[in-house]
């Protein structure tokens, strides 16, 4: 208004000067509130929306003759087919041509109709270009699909929408050379309804006032969300525009279409839209579906289908390196009385149903999903020919990267260690499945960072035999496989194809020679390799319960494995080659005699071992009778009289007979936790527990005792301080809380704690924080 | 040696090079370094961890720990240290790794209990907020590993991300508070923190 006019209606009207910088205050001020209460604060004029008829202006760009001619794209030309429009011109929509149409009906509303093939190379050039340019510009861009992408460019505040979207058509214009349509509005809703508005070549910006008068006379119809069962149900209502939808309360609209779609309606209708716009979206499911040219005769033809449909999948699950939990089958069948479907192989007039089913365990495995889909397949109990489409989708999805590369199954374990070794044995046979397999992971998509492909393409090999879940058969232990029973063992033969057998006796006849050459079993390697079928966890679990069978009480079994290639079995060869593999639990069972003979024999062992000793190896077996078992036992890292040693260990008895009351408690409680493992740091958490005061000072065996107990920690310390350095604080603590109800603990815990900081400084370089 | 321990201990380095990675990555995100957006819940063993968004940040955790993969095979790495500084360059807290891997008896090696006790410490250190102490002003942090023994000179690609190193080390032995110890055979594996010793002398800031 005129100040002039102003002031006749009003002449006291007082005219104030502008204060930029005032308003510039207040204005922070005031969204600095709303962004304190509330994240999602849209500034007006925020949104833009870019589109145009993608495809067709691709392929015409470099067709000057067709630039003015309705054109449409189509893989297919002829009229008496039953093609469809994928995308029309503008010039050819103005005869009414859209996609989706059949060639046959375009041809009749417009029969100078250039119809052009799709250029896929072209449209993904262009995209690339597309969005470059919009990334140059604004960096949150929400892309739709390969042409349709939201900017939120709230963020940049010295550039005016207007001018910015100008400026980006112009620059699509020049480096794609096709036109771009853009909506601008303050909500992701508007600016897609500016659009529709703008286009062709265009564009529309509705400011936050024009939003009600834009909204009023628009159709219900083109509302994003409101599809034609929706439109029909409003029609009946009478509700046509968006400006009679706003008429209605949001209660009513709630309560006739459902909380969220009268929630939705209500907002549309006033241009309010609280969705942002999210630039990277993880895709929640990946899958594949078949709705053209399904037609089963038999279970046969279903079951085909399925293993390539998961097949498909499972790739596609490689590719974007994720493992999934959830698995839906979705069937298209034909519905009751419908006729045979326009669209040839088309699929017609149909239901759509859908089960699904959730595992434990993420995986992307192929054989997984095979079974899986036959399950649920079988489980929707069709008449296979009145499938007309079917879709498998995987969802709860994780990287495959990260979570349970460690805990494959056993069997993958196993396979995955004999593929490296036999790489320059076998090539042909093995490099041709490594090739395969890392086909598979070379279609790695963008998101994935370069290093990750790097370690995908290593671990290929490493876990590219997922389905030769066979170790192979040199790695079988011939021990075990001798002696199963022959059922067994023919079984396991026939998964290797008959070479078991062969094998079985090549090694028998190879142990009488001194033979070292694992390359023997080349060939029944291969074989198994070859002869892949999918192994059974029975198979599986046979070869390990199998081993535990035959782990015979005085030898550790593994070592057995090692040396059977290795000519006569020698005492020397059953032995483990360190003490430090001697299990100590099934050392402490032996009797006597035995033990001291196992040591011993240590020490003849290690003798042999060191060069140094060797010229004098004879003259000190006999020396030595009286072995230096004490220091082999160090070297174990405990003593036949240590008391930690057995299991109970020896300090339980010891104290339980002492006579004193103190040890005689200490040691009933360690047999009342139950543990796996003798350890001290439970059994002082217990006597915590049960103890109250103890009033023990007055022993006369009190110095003993003390002594006693400060010897146990003693050697339990010196047990644990290399590998165990939690538990040591542990017992630290504990035993301090331990002091302060008991003398005896109380003089142990003053005793030890100098010795058990000195420890952990040796071998740690610091002392232990106890407050 | 067998050849098949060659496989498992591999085997066993390689997890424990990534289950370094997924360590370190909790640590650094623990330490509240970075803004917890910067990272992402994600599933490793069946625990939930913590993983870089940032490709920078996750590419520098993710080298480092493969980048001692030939060190740990061989057996040279004694201990790995997550360490940060104060503004003056001086460490003020360390997570130290110590790690002594049984080559011999890799062969043992139960891939599953293995996994488990994996777990559990990863359980362990993701509820261990409360022994963290906040981190002062202007802090940096790196990856430091100690080795046995030096390796030799230009041995594998991957070895030379990694560079020697002389930093600053306290005076004073420092105070330790252990975090979890882990003995599944061929691994033995624990974690414990290392703070200056109460009597470390302060570095003088200039007035």
């Amino acid at each position: 208004m005129f100040v002039r006019h102003a002031k006749d209606l009003c002449p006291q009207l007082v005219i104030v000067p502008y204060n930029f910088e005032a308003y510039e205050e207040v204005a922070d001020q005031f969204y600095d509130i709303l962004h304190r209460h509330c994240r999602k604060v849209q500034l007006f004029d925020s949104v833009i929306y870019f589109q145009d008829c993608f495809f067709v202006s691709v392929v015409i760009k470099n067709r000057l003759e067709l630039h003015d001619k309705p054109v449409a794209v189509c893989h297919s030309d002829n009229p008496k087919g039953t093609a469809e429009i994928s995308s029309a011109n503008y010039p050819a929509r103005a005869y009414g041509v859209k996609a989706g149409m059949f060639v046959r009906h375009a041809k009749d509303l417009c029969p100078q109709l250039v119809i052009v093939p799709y250029n896929f190379e072209a449209y993904e050039e262009v995209a690339d270009q597309f969005y470059d340019i919009l990334h140059r510009h604004c960096r949150k861009v929400q892309a739709l699909s390969c042409d349709e992408a939201f900017l939120d460019v709230s963020d940049l505040s010295d550039v005016e929408p207007e001018f910015l979207a100008s400026t980006i058509r112009n620059e699509i214009l020049e480096t794609t050379g096709c036109s771009a349509s853009a909506g601008i509005g303050g909500t992701m809703l508007m600016a897609r309804l500016a659009t529709r508005v703008a286009k062709p070549s265009g564009q529309l910006y509705i400011s936050a006032e024009k939003v009600e008068d834009f909204l009023d006379q628009l159709p219900v119809g083109t509302l994003p969300g409101v599809g034609s069962v929706l439109k029909e149900k409003l029609v009946k209502q009478n509700i046509q525009t968006c400006g009679q939808l706003r008429l209605i309360s949001k209660d009513s609209l709630q309560k006739d279409f459902g909380v969220k779609t009268g929630e939705m309606l209500w907002s549309y209708s006033r241009g309010l839209d609280l969705r942002s716009v999210t630039a990277v979206q993880e895709s929640k499911s990946i899958g594949a579906e078949v709705n053209w040219g399904v037609r089963f005769r038999d279970q046969q033809d279903v079951q085909h289908f399925l293993q390539c449909l998961c097949k498909e999948v499972s790739l596609r699950l490689q590719g974007c390196e994720m493992i999934g939990r959830t698995f839906t089958l979705k069937i298209k069948k034909r519905k009751k009385d419908a006729e045979e479907p326009t669209k040839y192989m088309g699929y017609g007039d149909c239901d759509n149903m859908t089960r699904s089913i959730t595992v434990p365990a993420a995986t992307d495995d192929v054989e997984v999903l095979q079974r899986i889909s036959k399950n649920l397949f079988g489980s929707f109990c069709l008449d296979v020919k009145e499938v007309r489409g079917v879709g498998l989708q995987v969802s709860k999805l994780d990287s495959a990267y990260l979570s349970n590369k460690g805990s494959r199954t056993l069997k993958s374990w196993l396979s995955s260690a004999p593929a490296s070794v036999h790489i320059e044995q076998d090539d042909h046979v093995f490099s041709a499945a490594v090739r395969e397999n890392s086909d598979y992971t070379r279609h790695a998509n963008d998101g994935v960072s370069r290093l990750r492909e790097s370690e995908s393409a290593e671990s290929s090999i490493q876990s590219g035999d997922t389905n030769s879940s066979l170790p192979p058969m040199c790695h079988l232990d011939m021990e075990v496989l001798e002696n199963l029973p022959p059922e067994l063992l023919s079984e396991l033969d026939g998964t290797y194809g008959g070479k078991l057998y062969e094998l079985i006796e090549k090694k028998r006849g190879k142990r009488k020679i001194n033979s070292s050459s694992p390359h023997i079993f080349l060939d029944g390697t291969a074989a198994g390799i070859k002869e892949l079928k999918s192994i059974s966890v029975k198979t599986h679990g046979l070869s390990t319960s199998g081993e535990k069978e035959y782990k015979e009480p005085f030898v550790p079994h593994s070592s057995i494995a090692r040396t059977s290639n290795q000519g006569t079995i020698e005492m020397t060869d059953l032995m483990p080659s360190s003490l430090s593999q001697v299990d100590a639990s099934v050392l402490q069972e032996l009797p006597e005699e035995l033990r001291a003979d196992v040591l011993g024999a240590y020490a003849t062992h290690r003798r042999q071992q060191s060069s140094s000793d060797v010229p004098m190896e004879t003259c000190k077996k006999q020396d030595e009778e009286p072995i230096d078992i004490k220091g082999i036992e160090n070297e174990i890292g405990f003593s036949c009289r240590s008391l930690w040693f057995g299991d109970p260990p020896l300090w339980t008895e010891k104290f339980r007979v002492s006579g004193n009351c103190t040890l005689e408690f200490f040691s009933e409680i360690y047999y009342k936790v139950a543990q796996s493992r003798p350890m001290l740091s439970p059994v002082l958490q217990q006597a915590i527990s049960e103890i109250g005061i103890f009033h023990d000072a007055s022993a006369n065996d009190f110095d003993e005792a003390i002594y006693d107990v400060c010897e146990l920690l003693k050697q339990y310390i010196k047990l644990k301080v290399e590998g165990d350095i939690e538990e040591i604080y542990l017992c630290f603590r504990l035993l301090k809380r331990l002091a302060a109800r008991s003398q005896l603990f109380l003089q142990a815990y003053e005793i030890m704690s100098p010795f058990i900081q000195a420890s952990i400084s040796e071998h740690y370089g610091g002392s232990l924080s106890i407050s | 040696m067998n050849r098949k321990d060659d496989n498992q201990s591999g085997e066993v380095a390689r997890t424990v090079v990534e289950f370094l990675e997924v360590a370190i990555t909790m640590i650094v995100s623990l330490k509240g370094f970075y803004p917890s957006a910067a990272f992402e819940r994600r599933r490793y063993m069946n625990v939930v961890v913590q993983r870089a968004r940032h490709p920078e940040l996750r590419d520098y955790i993710h080298s480092a720990a493969s980048g001692l993969l030939p060190f740990i095979e061989k057996g040279l790495v004694e201990r790995v240290a997550v360490i940060f500084f104060s503004e003056d360059n001086v460490p003020v807290e360390r997570f130290i790794f110590k790690l002594t891997i049984n080559t011999s008896c890799a062969g043992l090696v139960e891939e599953s209990q293995l996994e488990f006790a994996l777990r559990s410490f990863l359980i362990k250190l993701s509820v261990s907020k409360s022994l963290v102490k906040p981190l002062p002003q202007n802090c940096r942090w790196d990856v430091t590993a100690y080795l046995r023994s030096l390796p030799e000179v230009g041995s594998s690609k991957e070895g030379e991300l990694w560079i020697p190193t002389d930093t600053k080390q306290w005076q004073k032995p420092p105070v330790i508070t252990p975090v979890k110890s882990l003995n599944s055979e061929p691994l033995c594996l624990q974690l414990y923190l290392e703070h200056p010793n109460f009597s470390e002398p302060q570095p003088c800031h200039a007035p």
